[in-house]
């Protein structure tokens, strides 16, 4: 579905990522892991279009989306959530998600907006609410809700877990994996929290400096202890 | 007492003209961080087109037409031409640009119409109403004002907080990242707020026209007052643009009344000063301290 050949992005003089492949297929999540600074949430940006790789390419359904830009890039179907809970606290709850995929039909957002609100019930209950009254939890939420809203066949996680609860955190992960398989939705998840990601993911990949430095199934990366020491530090 | 509630009155209508000059200046900083000075130049370029249209045509409504569709343009041109190129480069430049842009209104204005004060003469009469066997500081026209303001804000609320494109400008505002990971295409909503605020100036414009005299340079002292309001309002309200916008035309009404007209600008000026010292974030607005 998704798939990144050779992609290499630098910030002027640092090499972020180097000659990056992987491919991200339907249903299932896909987890990206490895320790702060190993070029994840750069590979995140530049496949949402935040980011322009120096080299290499990016394919959506056969189609060369290389360098367009973030607005394109969510239309084609492929949404981020990226790090840090990113809502807009001036908003309220129910404008945040409206705010997905406004070029959608009046009925197609609906549906989404139903759906939503069914899968994060709390976020109905608070609709009318400032998204500043939310919790990092529910405000995570908030943010995978109107990537949702977008109607994604992808959906970018950038590191979901950072400053929530260890019960949260799985409740979410464990959520996104169950969409993916009822779905057929596409997950590429990025995690410094390996052990929880490698628990709802069916690939791991182990990110070193910016270059690929392991992938398999992550129940595999999951039990190496040899990796776990070297590039994840635990 | 007589004389506060005149001076009180006298207040009004050019308080909600100065309401609406903020305004126009809070939906440009809204949309592109940049503090537009030419603002009120770009104003009276459109009032002066308002008012040749006027002289052509005799018809006032086309004359307001005219003044509309050209505020909304030249928003748009200057955005386009001056702001977005310079802009690349860094944001304080692009706040110096727009003095640019002042400086070259103006100057073509006087090369077009002259640099002479020239009479807009106002659609109803704007002789104070009698009530009571007396006179009071208080026009048809100024009631006019006071409606038409209303109307328009009302108006813009609605556009604001009720429609897609309104929530689309504000999530821009508050978060370009967040909204164009939504899919908003965040650069034409900035080109929209250049557009609505050379609108919403162009209305004060017109308003304020036949309250004073038309020159190249008649709205500058204006400038002073709407950028006070708005900043004090914080910048990024627009209900604070609006309720400083009327709270400073009724004190420069109160002073220009009880001391003198020249004073007003220099009041204007030390309530920035007062404001920028004690709480420079503004009033309306939720973000932590700009500092000084």
């Amino acid at each position: 579905m998704l798939t990144i050949e050779d992609l290499s992005v630098s910030y002027g003089a640092v090499q972020a990522l180097k000659g990056v492949s992987l491919e991200v297929p339907p249903g299932r999540v896909t987890a990206v892991i490895g320790a702060n600074g190993a070029g994840k949430s750069t590979l995140m940006r530049t496949l949402a279009g935040l980011e322009k790789p120096q080299s290499g390419r990016v394919t959506f359904n056969d189609e060369d989306i290389t360098g367009r830009k973030p607005e394109d890039v969510v239309r084609l179907g492929i949404a981020l959530v990226p790090e840090g809970r990113s809502t807009i606290p001036d908003l309220t709850v129910e404008e945040n998600l409206k705010l997905g995929g406004m070029w959608r039909t009046h009925a197609q957002r609906n549906t989404s907006l139903t759906r939503a609100y069914t899968l994060f019930p709390v976020l109905g209950e608070r609709r009318s609410l400032g998204a500043d009254t939310l919790s990092g939890g529910e405000r995570q939420q908030l943010a995978i809700g109107r990537a949702l809203m977008t109607g994604p066949q992808v959906l970018l996680l950038d590191e979901p877990s950072l400053g929530l609860a260890p019960l949260i955190v799985t409740q979410i992960l464990e959520l996104v994996g169950t969409m993916a398989k009822d779905s057929g939705l596409a997950v590429l998840l990025v995690e410094q929290n390996a052990t929880t990601a490698l628990r709802v993911a069916k690939t791991g990949i182990v990110l070193n400096l910016g270059e690929i430095v392991k992938s398999g199934p992550a129940q595999e990366i999951a039990q190496d202890e040899e990796l776990r020491h070297a590039y994840l530090g635990y | 007492m007589t004389n506060f509630i005149d001076y009180f009155l006298g207040g009004i209508s050019s308080g909600v003209i100065i309401a609406l000059m903020a305004l126009a200046l809070v939906l440009v900083w809204r949309s592109t961080r940049v503090v537009n000075f030419a603002q009120l130049a770009q104003a009276m370029f459109t009032t002066f087109i308002a008012l040749t249209v006027r002289d052509l045509t005799g018809s006032w409504l086309l004359a307001l037409a005219a003044a509309l569709a050209s505020g909304l343009v030249l928003g748009v041109i200057v955005h386009f031409l001056v702001i977005r190129p310079v802009k690349r480069m860094d944001t304080s430049g692009a706040i110096i640009a727009t003095f640019g842009v002042l400086i070259a209104l103006e100057a073509f204005a006087g090369m077009i119409w002259g640099g002479d004060g020239k009479a807009f003469p106002p659609p109803i009469r704007n002789t104070g109403f009698e009530i009571g066997g007396r006179v009071w500081p208080f026009s048809p026209y100024d009631l006019l004002v006071v409606v038409t303001v209303i109307i328009l804000v009302l108006a813009l609320t609605i556009v604001f907080t009720r429609t897609s494109v309104g929530l689309a400008m504000r999530a821009s505002a508050f978060n370009p990242e967040v909204a164009r990971l939504s899919g908003v295409r965040v650069s034409r909503m900035l080109v929209l707020g250049w557009a609505i605020a050379g609108f919403v100036g162009a209305v004060a414009g017109v308003l304020v026209a036949p309250l004073t005299t038309l020159s190249p340079t008649a709205f500058d002292v204006f400038l002073v007052f709407a950028f006070t309001a708005a900043v004090i309002g914080g910048l990024d309200s627009l209900v604070g643009a609006v309720a400083f916008g009327i709270g400073t035309g009724l004190v420069i009404s109160l002073v220009s009344g009880y001391t003198d007209s020249s004073n007003a600008p220099v009041v204007a000026l030390v309530l920035l000063v007062v404001n920028l010292l004690f709480k420079p974030e503004g009033v309306f607005t939720h973000h932590k301290a700009r500092t000084v």
